[in-house]
């Protein structure tokens, strides 16, 4: 309990300073509009291929520019915890009794909160762009992806960080998100893919959550054995990520 | 709570690569006093002090903090102390009021709780009228001060302040030594306080310990460990003509000599005081000793650690912590 | 020896240290490399099933062979980002207090950077139509279809490299370039680079039309597929020149202007 409520001043913190600081701010509001509008304004002709099976592009888009959003804002959150580590903020929080689980947590849960808000940016912009939201429960299911995606990447850059207490650690943060989305069906769906890309798709998680928030938004309707794999895919990701991050947190005195 | 505030028994703490930042200290502090850890850049005053305040695991020794081990029970201690680190390390997009908030609840304070113990923290180190300015506006004796407030959000019962007015004016210097004073007449708090500078810890500490190159060189209350230097210093400068030898020679039939004192002359501890300065001048005439300057100095910390380590202090500020 | 050679001499020794010192630091080469050809590869795979298959893309022998002049431009705008970054470094430590003290032509320090610039942007075309070729590109137009797209690489170069220089002096600060990053990739993404114009609709494919880097990269690009022109390849170079003496004299006034304050 006391954990949760450290973790939720520690996440809002972390939220004031994204508000505050325009450097970190404008970006995150930024990419997940330009990746929607660029990926969709430029590629659009290739929503005629006959894997599309006539989906809008804009549409099948949408669902890779709001989970490129949470990515975002995962990193984000390890970049601030970077910061905090090397100012020396960092040594504040672990000084205090805080539980030792709310100083990732607290980051963790505002990557989160974020990526609600990215999502929520996607979904007008999409809007705007003439795709209306799919329904309730769809286009619940892709808030869900990306919130769960948001607390995946945010693990993978908290531990980044806290392995490596600086912020040029952040183009690493970047590099592994970018390239584990777009090294999936980021552009078009699985059957279409050439080549080298089909293989490394077929075992990247990213490719699982994906298809199942694409799934939600394409159809306005729920079909389990295409959601199934990506929460699977989420829940696997976290599992890794999770321990990824927790394990440096036990060793945090140790130099 | 035992009455002791810190105990600790050969605690060592080894870097990558056998240097030894900390090696074997063993220090006891007294609950209720204001205790002052002297020594210049590097002697290993801020491991000491991370090692004390949990953020840093001790290679080997034990450290008991407010009655409970910094390795064992780590969480309790840190209920039990505030820290104000080096860098006062400040979020400055953060006003000061959000930041004393977090710290309340980074303490697990109730709600209420939290704002009402910023308001009268900033009431008490006079920060009311910037406390919705972003702390990056703030000045050094400013962000100070809020350090020190931060560090009594859960009023702790030790509070560590690692170099609290390095890089302080003078005049906050003396701001900050008056609250750090009050502190710890009014609410009991004991004080754990590293500096480089001795005028702070003869001003603030009750006792004082000096460390060099990681260890204890010298323990105890400041006017105990002049009076271990025992004597006034008298410092001889040599004029044109005579060699310092020639009045470390003179002066060394008086008392001891304090190696490396003076530098174109010599000093001595004298046993008889001011009296036997009359006779030590007339003594360097009497051997035709030429001297420029005559100077009797009561002993101060300084001359503690120079007694303990051969060097004055700041002395040596090429080695970095 | 003559004021112009001495000039050559001083624009041959700083373009020198330019690649030098780019080349010893992986941060300012790796990305100019690795993302573009990245890109390249992932678009390659993604939309193979593309050429032929939709309205607006022509049956071409493969998407690789449609792809790689977007990879070259986008390398070339990476890597003078970059430099103009590097040279924004420069100033922030006082490269101009050092310059004006000494009696370096002021001409070549635009000139080295931007040999330097045109270097490199002739390595990387030549690079990434290697590695293309490697798998299965073809360059239709030949060992002239090679001079071409190497020609409008290194002009486009010189054009990217003097807006890095303008920027550099105008910032003054090598985060403040490197941030303008993203515009540049938002005019990259905004043109006919990564898919062609006729595939395109509404707003969208009326910015991509007038927007000149569409057409840098598609005279390029017709030298790969083939049926490149005399036409198409002076279209491409003249824009690329275009631009570079836009941005060229840009960068010359405000280089001068600054000078003049610092002496």
């Amino acid at each position: 309990m006391r954990a949760f409520a450290v973790s939720m001043g520690l996440a809002g913190r972390n939220l004031l300073l994204v508000r505050r600081v325009p450097s970190v701010f404008i970006p995150s509001l930024v990419m997940p509009l330009f990746i929607l509008v660029a990926t969709a304004g430029a590629f659009h002709g290739i929503g005629a291929l006959p894997e599309f099976a006539g989906a809008s592009y804009l549409a099948f888009t949408i669902p890779m520019a709001a989970t490129m959003g949470a990515g975002f804002a995962g990193i984000n959150s390890g970049m601030t915890l970077a910061r905090d580590l090397e100012g020396g903020f960092f040594d504040r929080l672990q000084s205090s009794p805080a539980p030792r689980i709310a100083l990732i947590m607290g980051p963790l849960m505002a990557a989160m909160a974020r990526s609600v808000f990215t999502t929520t940016i996607v979904f007008i912009a999409g809007m705007i762009g003439g795709v209306w939201l799919p329904g309730l429960a769809s286009t619940l299911v892709i808030y869900g992806f990306c919130l769960l995606f948001a607390a995946a990447t945010s693990c993978w850059a908290i531990g980044v960080a806290l392995r490596a207490r600086t912020v040029q650690a952040a183009p690493i943060m970047q590099l592994v998100v970018f390239l584990s989305v777009f090294m999936s069906v980021a552009y078009v769906p699985v059957d279409a893919l050439h080549g080298w890309l089909g293989h490394v798709a077929t075992y990247n998680p990213v490719t699982y959550i994906l298809t199942a928030s694409r799934s939600a938004e394409l159809t306005g309707s729920i079909i389990w054995s295409q959601t199934w794999p990506g929460l699977v895919a989420s829940a696997g990701l976290l599992l890794v990520l999770g321990a990824w991050a927790l394990l440096p947190l036990t060793r945090l005195n140790d130099r | 709570m035992s009455d002791q505030a810190v105990e600790t028994q050969d605690l060592v703490r080894e870097y990558k690569g056998g240097v030894k930042a900390v090696d074997g200290v063993t220090l006891n502090v007294e609950s209720g006093g204001i205790f002052g850890f002297l020594g210049p850049n590097g002697a290993g005053k801020s491991t000491m002090v991370r090692m004390l305040t949990t953020l840093l695991k001790p290679t080997s020794g034990t450290a008991i903090v407010a009655g409970y081990d910094v390795a064992k029970h780590p969480d309790k201690v840190r209920r039990r102390i505030g820290v104000a680190l080096q860098d006062a390390a400040i979020d400055p997009y953060m006003t000061g009021r959000e930041l004393l908030r977090l710290q309340g609840v980074l303490h697990g304070l109730p709600r209420a709780e939290c704002r009402a113990r910023a308001e009268s923290l900033l009431e008490r180190v006079d920060l009311v009228d910037a406390a919705d300015r972003r702390v990056g506006t703030y000045s050094g004796g400013m962000r100070r001060r809020l350090d020190l407030a931060l560090s009594l959000v859960h009023e702790p019962v030790v509070l560590f302040l690692d170099e609290p007015t390095t890089g302080l004016d003078p005049v906050s210097r003396v701001t900050l030594w008056e609250e750090v004073r009050r502190l710890n007449r009014e609410h009991g708090t004991t004080v754990f306080l590293t500096t480089q500078y001795l005028e702070e810890a003869d001003q603030l500490a009750d006792r004082v310990a000096i460390i060099d190159g990681g260890r204890i060189v010298a323990d105890g209350s400041p006017s105990e460990l002049k009076a271990q230097i025992g004597f006034p210093m008298l410092s001889v400068v040599a004029a044109d003509g005579s060699t310092p030898d020639d009045v470390s020679r003179v002066l060394a039939t008086f008392g001891e000599i304090v190696p490396g004192a003076v530098d174109r002359g010599a000093a001595v501890r004298l046993p008889g005081g001011s009296k036997a300065m009359a006779d030590a001048v007339r003594a360097l005439d009497e051997a035709g000793v030429r001297f420029a300057e005559v100077d009797l100095t009561e002993p101060s910390l300084d001359d503690v650690f120079l007694a303990s380590t051969g060097r004055h202090l700041g002395a040596d500020d090429d080695v970095s912590e | 020896m003559s004021a112009a050679a001495l000039a050559t001499r001083q624009t041959a020794a700083l373009a020198w240290r330019s690649i030098i010192t780019t080349l010893r630091l992986p941060q300012a080469w790796f990305p100019a490399l690795f993302f573009p050809l990245v890109l390249m590869a992932i678009f390659t795979a993604s939309f193979g099933g593309a050429p032929g298959n939709i309205p607006g893309f022509p049956p071409i022998r493969g998407f690789l062979d449609f792809a790689v002049c977007g990879a070259i431009v986008q390398g070339v705008l990476i890597a003078g980002t970059t430099a103009g970054a590097a040279f924004a470094t420069d100033i922030e430590h006082g490269f101009f207090d050092r310059l004006v003290a000494s009696p370096t032509s002021r001409v070549s320090i635009l000139t080295g950077r931007l040999g330097a610039s045109v270097a490199l942007g002739v390595v990387q075309a030549l690079l990434f139509l290697s590695i293309a070729a490697i798998f299965g590109a073809r360059v239709e137009g030949g060992f002239w279809g090679v001079v071409v797209v190497v020609i409008i690489a290194a002009i486009f170069a010189a054009a990217v490299g003097g807006l890095g220089v303008y920027l550099a002096i105008r910032t003054g600060s090598g985060e403040a370039v490197q941030g303008m990053f993203p515009l540049f990739l938002a005019l990259l993404f905004f043109s006919s680079a990564f898919f062609p114009l006729d595939t395109m609709t509404g707003w969208y494919h009326a910015v991509a039309a007038v927007n000149p880097i569409s057409y840098l990269v598609e005279s390029m690009r017709d030298e790969v597929l083939g049926g490149a022109t005399i036409w198409t390849a002076l279209t491409g170079i003249g824009i690329a020149a275009g631009l570079a003496a836009i941005s060229i004299t840009a960068s010359a006034i405000t280089l001068r202007r600054r000078l003049r304050v610092a002496s």
